[in-house]
């Protein structure tokens, strides 16, 4: 089932500079493996070497941020649209 | 208060010939944010999508370091007072402004009672895997000092030097549009 994924600019340099990538997943870790699987650079920049997602990376399903939803076991169905955001943060 | 806030600045296409860094209505309204949020840190991003009529859309941010703070202290052993960390909402959103052709052309943020500097900790925060998150994004830091508008200060990453250098804080004036508040 096709879900669209939206590459923010920090991470397009993994990806070819696609800002967009059309993956068919059921669920968010299969989404996220077969990204990985296609993008190397990937590798890491959202995971880590557990397989869980960076603490400063957000997820979202939807609009809806996967830690509010089922972490990585949630389903996806066919036209959703997946967001992965890394933080924007700083400070004196 | 995506896209709301104290100091919304808006120009539509048709705004002016110039692309400046910034225009003086834009940092009018970044001042006027990092004011009204001190003694917190500010943050926020402008958003242009270029073209023969580029579109600029200052966009004050939500910054949740206190929520974060209280939820897990340790993680989080800031508060607002020296650091900021945009809300969700507001990456979601210029996640999807991103989608439709914006660039994030700034992120700016205050510091409190403390200098323009681009500090370590931005400097770490800006980068993803010792690459920088928004190589051609300029970085804006104003500093307010007991209330008041102290400093303003840009900051770049020079590829050549391997790391964020200050630049010239371009200004220009605003370009006829709309702005909103």
């Amino acid at each position: 089932m096709p879900v669209s994924v939206y590459i923010p600019t920090p991470f397009r340099r993994a990806t070819a500079n696609a800002a967009r990538v059309d993956v068919d997943a059921g669920d968010v870790q299969q989404l996220l493996e077969q990204l990985e699987g296609r993008f190397e650079g990937l590798r890491g920049l959202v995971r880590d070497e557990q397989g869980q997602v960076h603490h400063h990376v957000n997820v979202y399903v939807n609009g809806e941020e996967i830690g509010d939803l089922q972490g990585q076991a949630t389903p996806l169905k066919a036209g959703d649209e997946v967001s992965i955001i890394p933080a924007l943060a700083g400070g004196a | 208060m995506t896209g709301a806030g104290p100091g919304a600045a808006e120009s539509g296409p048709g705004g002016g010939a110039a692309d400046p860094l910034l225009t003086a209505a834009e940092l009018a309204a970044i001042h006027r944010h990092a004011v009204a949020d001190y003694p917190a840190e500010c943050c926020g991003v402008l958003l242009v999508r270029g073209g023969a009529r580029p579109e600029r859309r200052l966009m004050p941010c939500r910054n949740i370091q206190d929520e974060l703070h209280a939820r897990e202290p340790a993680r989080f052993p800031r508060t607002a007072r020296t650091a900021y960390y945009i809300a969700p909402e507001d990456l979601l959103e210029i996640g999807r402004r991103e989608g439709d052709g914006f660039e994030v052309r700034v992120i700016y943020h205050s510091h409190v009672d403390a200098g323009a500097y681009f500090s370590e900790t931005d400097r770490r925060n800006a980068m993803v895997d010792g690459v920088p998150a928004y190589a051609d994004t300029t970085y804006v830091v104003v500093s307010v000092a007991a209330g008041r508008i102290a400093d303003t200060r840009a900051h770049r990453w020079d590829p050549g030097a391997a790391t964020f250098v200050e630049v010239p804080l371009a200004l220009a004036e605003a370009p006829a549009g709309r702005e909103s508040r």
